[in-house]
């Protein structure tokens, strides 16, 4: 059992590794196109700015591969290549049914499971060359795409609908409990599936019309590198050489919102990283949706702020978590340092 | 004793070549030899060539996702490890197997 469950954590991450350049492409380009277009009540106004237009219907288009490579490279994962044509599928499926990111994972795993299933009937020796190529992507994306379109395409739908409306009607007191979730969230595993849950509930959002749920991602999404690259500046002798290198470059994914910046650190001391940039993140995350921050673009960090709502409250929710990521990190450290020696 | 490796991790900019490198240098310290591929965001570099896998008393797999072009490695001894076991303990992954 727990052999199954770290296999399927791979091909979850195997989906993820490969759907993470998307995002960053598509995240950086919008992000850049909202910004220099003039901001209207109703948003960004793109009609008198031809050339930022094209720049967001790029950032657009590689933004929406990001389901569909997701479910595409979690099949992969499971199947190799014969499994890409049905996880690809479902996962466009998804993004067309409204089921989003969550959906993309079932998509392929799903689709991973078919197809590991359909490799394994035996079949006579002249049907081996059209299995790969044309009976296996077409039986499974059948039963992909059937089980996408008619039977967990709107559950998960709806899903995603009330958790809509249920945002809509929040008042404060549950604002702050929803920050301290994607605060922690994102936090959490730093770009994998729990981060990008939080992350694409985010972005999901922005186009239903609510900027609040992605003003506090965008903050939770930069504080781990960014925290913990200002630790190290901080107390130089609490870190080793190849930390103080990590560090350059975690201030360096933080400013682009690039919250993978944080995963040297995490991997090497787990125990005492996670839980405090999930602090850090959850304190910047509920002081950016108590702040009304909004964020236009589905992309986080101090890279976004031209496109942010209450600019001034977004900053300081980045330095107060950052700052508080830094000094309990640094804290713990020399007091594990004191205890072994 | 040859030994060859590949390591990966998913975002593959980081950690991937940190055990390679850590792979490299314990393997020195204990007088083996070995070769790394990394599967990293640049796609596979440093490849295993198949005389390279032929001549190699074991595999070693340091990752995090799945092994790309796996079939290669058929029927040679495949050491399963963590990225993480990589980085911090690389010295134990040879001496276990040495052992055994």
């Amino acid at each position: 059992m727990n052999k199954y469950l770290s296999d399927t954590k791979k091909y979850l991450l195997s989906g993820v590794s490969y759907a993470i350049p998307f995002v960053a492409c598509g995240g950086i380009l919008i992000a850049f196109a909202i910004a220099f277009a003039p901001m209207t009540p109703s948003g960004p106004d793109f009609s008198h700015a031809p050339f930022l237009k094209l720049i967001l219907d790029i950032g657009t288009a590689a933004f929406s591969f990001l389901v569909p490579v997701l479910a595409g490279y979690i099949a992969f994962g499971i199947a190799d290549r014969p499994g890409l044509v049905a996880g690809f599928v479902g996962g466009y499926i998804a993004n067309v049914v409204g089921a989003g990111f969550l959906g993309g994972i079932v998509a392929g795993l799903l689709a991973g499971v078919v197809v590991f299933w359909i490799k394994k009937i035996r079949v006579p020796i002249y049907l081996k060359p059209v299995m790969p190529i044309l009976i296996i992507p077409v039986l499974s994306s059948l039963i992909v795409g059937y089980v996408m379109f008619e039977v967990i395409g709107s559950p998960i739908k709806d899903i995603m609908t009330s958790l809509t409306a249920w945002l809509k009607a929040m008042n404060t007191g549950s604002s702050v409990i929803l920050g301290l979730i994607l605060g922690c969230m994102i936090a959490f595993d730093m770009g994998g599936p729990v981060n990008k849950v939080a992350f694409f509930f985010g972005a999901a959002m922005i186009k239903e019309g609510n900027f609040g749920v992605m003003g506090a991602c965008a903050a939770a999404i930069c504080i781990p590198p960014i925290g913990l690259g200002l630790a190290t500046l901080f107390a130089k002798t609490l870190w080793t050489q190849e930390e103080h290198e990590a560090g350059y470059a975690a201030l360096a994914m933080g400013m682009i919102g690039i919250t993978e910046g944080a995963i040297p650190f995490a991997a090497a001391d787990p125990i005492r990283v996670i839980p405090t940039i999930m602090v850090g993140s959850a304190i910047g995350s509920v002081i950016a949706m108590i702040g009304g921050v909004g964020d236009h673009a589905p992309h986080g960090g101090p890279i976004v702020l031209p496109v942010v709502d209450n600019r001034l409250v977004y900053v300081a929710a980045i330095i107060t978590g950052s700052l508080v990521v830094a000094l309990t990190i640094n804290a713990l450290k020399k007091f594990g340092v004191r205890k072994q020696a | 004793m040859k030994f060859i490796a590949v390591t990966a991790c998913p975002t593959g900019i980081a950690h991937t070549y940190m055990a390679a490198a850590q792979l490299e240098k314990a393997a020195k310290r204990l007088g083996h030899s070995i070769k790394v591929e990394t599967q990293g965001s640049m796609g596979i570099e440093n490849e295993l060539s198949e005389n390279d896998i032929r001549e190699a008393s074991a595999a070693i797999f340091a990752v995090e996702i799945p092994v790309r072009n796996k079939d290669r490695f058929d029927g040679i001894t495949i050491i399963e490890v963590s990225v993480q076991d990589a980085i911090k303990n690389p010295d134990a992954i040879f001496t276990k197997f040495v052992q055994s």
